[in-house]
């Protein structure tokens, strides 16, 4: 009885100790995330601080490739349609900073308000002014045809691992899955300032709370990070997350599956144990 | 003709080694009080521990990598991802590195409760406090080998530390980390200190504590002294009596402890170590490990003075080690010391208090509570002497036995 008050006094000072230094010390460090992502209301898959599309104009695929192949092609290839892009990726990337994206299946990873937006003004909607590309001065029927075209062309049932390649990989490598970035380290550290971080564990690193909210508002996270809004819609974005957090922990099922299989030995053991020591200890008091 | 048969009668061994006579010293024939608690099993349990470690650490070393450019990879890639059940044993590790502190700290406050430092057990202290130094220095420099952003700022802001010691401080550091900053000199100069002298110096001063508790005997709730026949009359064998209880205390921790290592090992494995380390990009926030904490909101309480802080978070450290002379009291037991008792929970909220505000930013509020809490950590040691004259007069004036 005494020994019982004496665990139980034990596991509440234990308890007290791991409230402070785990949910509390987490709280109050982290404050300023959780802030920034109450006050923009994160992830807002409606990008709300950018202008309504004209929903009055209707787009026209035909006319959207037109279009493309006037402003675009210049620098952008387009694969699914059999437009090969301009330059190779390494004189693409040296050129520009980044390699510029191809756009085959851009319509299904990003927002149309934000590519609307993003046509419009590249700087403004990425929140990244050093953006290489420039403003093409389209009217609101050439975008609307051009997303109309986009959307046409992009492939619907991307996995994660495609996904988060097309959206992310021109500049993030995933070295344990093998995949480098489009463009060489040392490029992209002139274009943006930083190497842009590794995606292999940042999962495990971030979480995907802070990941799917970053991506949404990169500014609002992180001010002044050259990390650009890339105006990812809802499902490719949780594609993305739920593909990082994959790759960074690949035992999470195993631990489980082993992790009870042990602590039902240690039940057992627990039994065991107590029965010798019940039988050494009988007329010992 | 005797000589023959005594001869025969003993083991091949037991002539040449005289084991039996080993075991009845160290085990069958170690007689303890009967009037303890569970809290005299976490001298074992700390063995179980370091064994635990010294095994799942063979395992990682076998496939870590002590180089700047490949020991992120090694850990986070190698033994997490392709190696089989590799993250077991770094789980293990982990986890096993952190409890070994939660059970150095209930042994430790079992020992200061119950009085356990008091004459003659005076070397038993001083060794379990040496260990307790040498557990603490294997910790921080294995926290340095996964390379890591928080391995890396934790070891960065602990050795500028030693700048700070008059004279030869800016040469020493230098000197420890091989390098102007923590670079790969210092992660291999760690990983060394970590793998061979740490721990042998661990195996051999373990077993000079384990040997000094054999020959004291261990002390007891109400802190009476036996004789060796009063022991072996009212006490329990430590093997098997003692053991019996310890299997089942034993069982006990480690579903605790594979709970951590399967389900809840975050507090162990920081989220921030998952980057790799740079040293052009400091973490926002720095902090040790839990168990450094306490110390290390002694170093930042006294806010004001750099200096003093730094004073402070050394005598913190060492101010345990003479507790022996600090408190002089003839009553050995806390059970029968009502003023010591006050102390003592007291000192213990405190510590508590201490390593949750060592990992909170030290601003506002946080930096006078962190001064109020030094300075009770303090207050709880020069206490001592004090409690031990007002003890020492009741005895003498035969009011209290």
């Amino acid at each position: 009885m005494k020994e019982l008050k004496i665990l139980i006094v034990m596991i509440i000072l234990v308890l007290i100790g791991y409230w402070g230094i785990e949910p509390l010390a987490h709280s109050i460090m982290h404050k300023h995330i959780e802030e920034a992502i109450h006050k923009n209301n994160l992830p807002d898959y409606e990008y709300s601080d950018l202008e309504p599309m004209p929903h009055s104009i209707k787009g026209d695929a035909k006319r959207g490739k037109e279009t493309v192949q006037m402003f675009c092609t210049s620098c952008h290839g387009i694969k699914a349609d059999n437009i090969p892009a301009p330059m190779d990726p390494k004189t693409a990337a040296e050129s520009y900073g980044v390699v510029p994206p191809d756009l085959s299946n851009l319509g299904a990873l990003l927002d149309e308000k934000f590519l609307y937006n993003f046509l419009k003004d590249p700087a403004k909607a990425s929140e990244f002014p050093k953006i290489s590309m420039p403003a093409m001065g389209l009217d609101d029927q050439q975008i609307m045809d051009v997303i109309a075209y986009m959307k046409s062309i992009a492939k619907k049932d991307m996995d994660g691992k495609e996904a988060t390649i097309e959206a992310c990989g021109r500049c993030h490598s995933i070295k344990y899955q093998k995949f480098y970035s489009d463009a060489s380290p040392d490029v992209l550290k002139k274009y943006l300032g930083k190497v842009p971080p590794d995606f292999s564990v940042i999962h495990r690193a971030k979480g995907g709370e802070y990941i799917v909210a970053f991506v949404n508002k990169p500014q609002a996270l992180l001010p002044g990070t050259s990390m650009p809004r890339v105006g990812l819609n809802k499902e490719a974005t949780e594609k993305i997350e739920h593909y990082l957090g994959e790759i960074a922990d690949p035992n999470k099922e195993a631990r489980t599956k082993i992790g009870i299989g042990v602590l039902l030995y240690m039940l057992v053991m627990i039994g065991l144990t107590y029965a010798w020591k019940k039988k050494m200890w009988k007329g010992i008091h | 003709m005797e000589r023959k048969e005594e001869v025969k009668s003993k083991s091949w061994l037991d002539q040449r080694l005289a084991v039996s006579d080993l075991w009845k010293v160290m085990m069958s024939e170690y007689y303890l009080p009967k009037n303890i608690n569970f809290l005299w099993s976490f001298g074992v349990l700390t063995m179980l521990v370091f064994v635990i470690l010294v095994i799942s650490g063979i395992f990682l070393l076998m496939y870590y990598k002590p180089d700047a450019n490949m020991a992120f990879d090694s850990v986070n890639k190698t033994i997490m991802m392709d190696v089989a059940y590799g993250w077991i044993f770094r789980h293990v590790h982990a986890v096993g590195a952190s409890i070994m502190f939660l059970v150095l700290f209930i042994h430790m406050a079992r020992g200061i409760y119950y009085g356990s430092f008091k004459p003659p057990r005076e070397i038993v202290w001083i060794t379990g406090f040496l260990l307790f130094v040498l557990m603490a220095a294997t910790a921080f420099t294995g926290y340095l080998l996964p390379w890591g952003q928080m391995s890396y700022w934790a070891a960065q802001t602990i050795t500028t530390l030693f700048e700070k010691i008059p004279f030869i401080g800016p040469d020493l550091v230098i000197w420890m980390r091989g390098n102007y900053i923590v670079e790969d000199a210092t992660l291999t100069r760690f990983f060394a200190l970590h793998v061979v002298l740490l721990p042998l110096l661990i195996i051999v001063i373990t077993a000079v504590h384990m040997y000094a508790v054999r020959i004291v005997g261990s002390n007891n709730e109400d802190g009476t002294t036996m004789t060796k026949e009063e022991k072996k009359e009212k006490g329990i064998p430590f093997w098997p009596v003692f053991m019996a209880k310890e299997y089942f205390v034993m069982s006990v921790f480690l579903l605790f402890f594979f709970y951590l290592v399967f389900f809840n090992y975050k507090f162990a494995m920081d989220p921030i170590n998952f980057e790799p380390a740079n040293y052009l990009q400091t973490p926002l926030h720095i902090y040790p490990e839990w168990y450094f904490l306490a110390f290390y909101e002694v170093l930042r309480g006294f806010f004001f003075s750099e200096t003093l802080g730094l004073i402070a978070f050394a005598i913190s450290m060492f101010i345990i080690l003479f507790l022996p002379w600090l408190d002089t009291s003839p009553i050995v037991s806390g059970k029968h010391r009502p003023l010591f008792k006050i102390m003592f929970w007291i000192f213990v909220l405190d510590f508590i208090a201490l390593t949750i505000l060592g990992k909170l930013p030290p601003s506002g509020l946080f930096a006078w509570l962190g001064l109020v809490t030094s300075l009770i950590y303090f207050a709880f040691f020069l206490s001592l002497p004090i409690i031990s004259m007002i003890e020492r007069k009741q005895v003498e004036s035969g009011g209290r036995q």
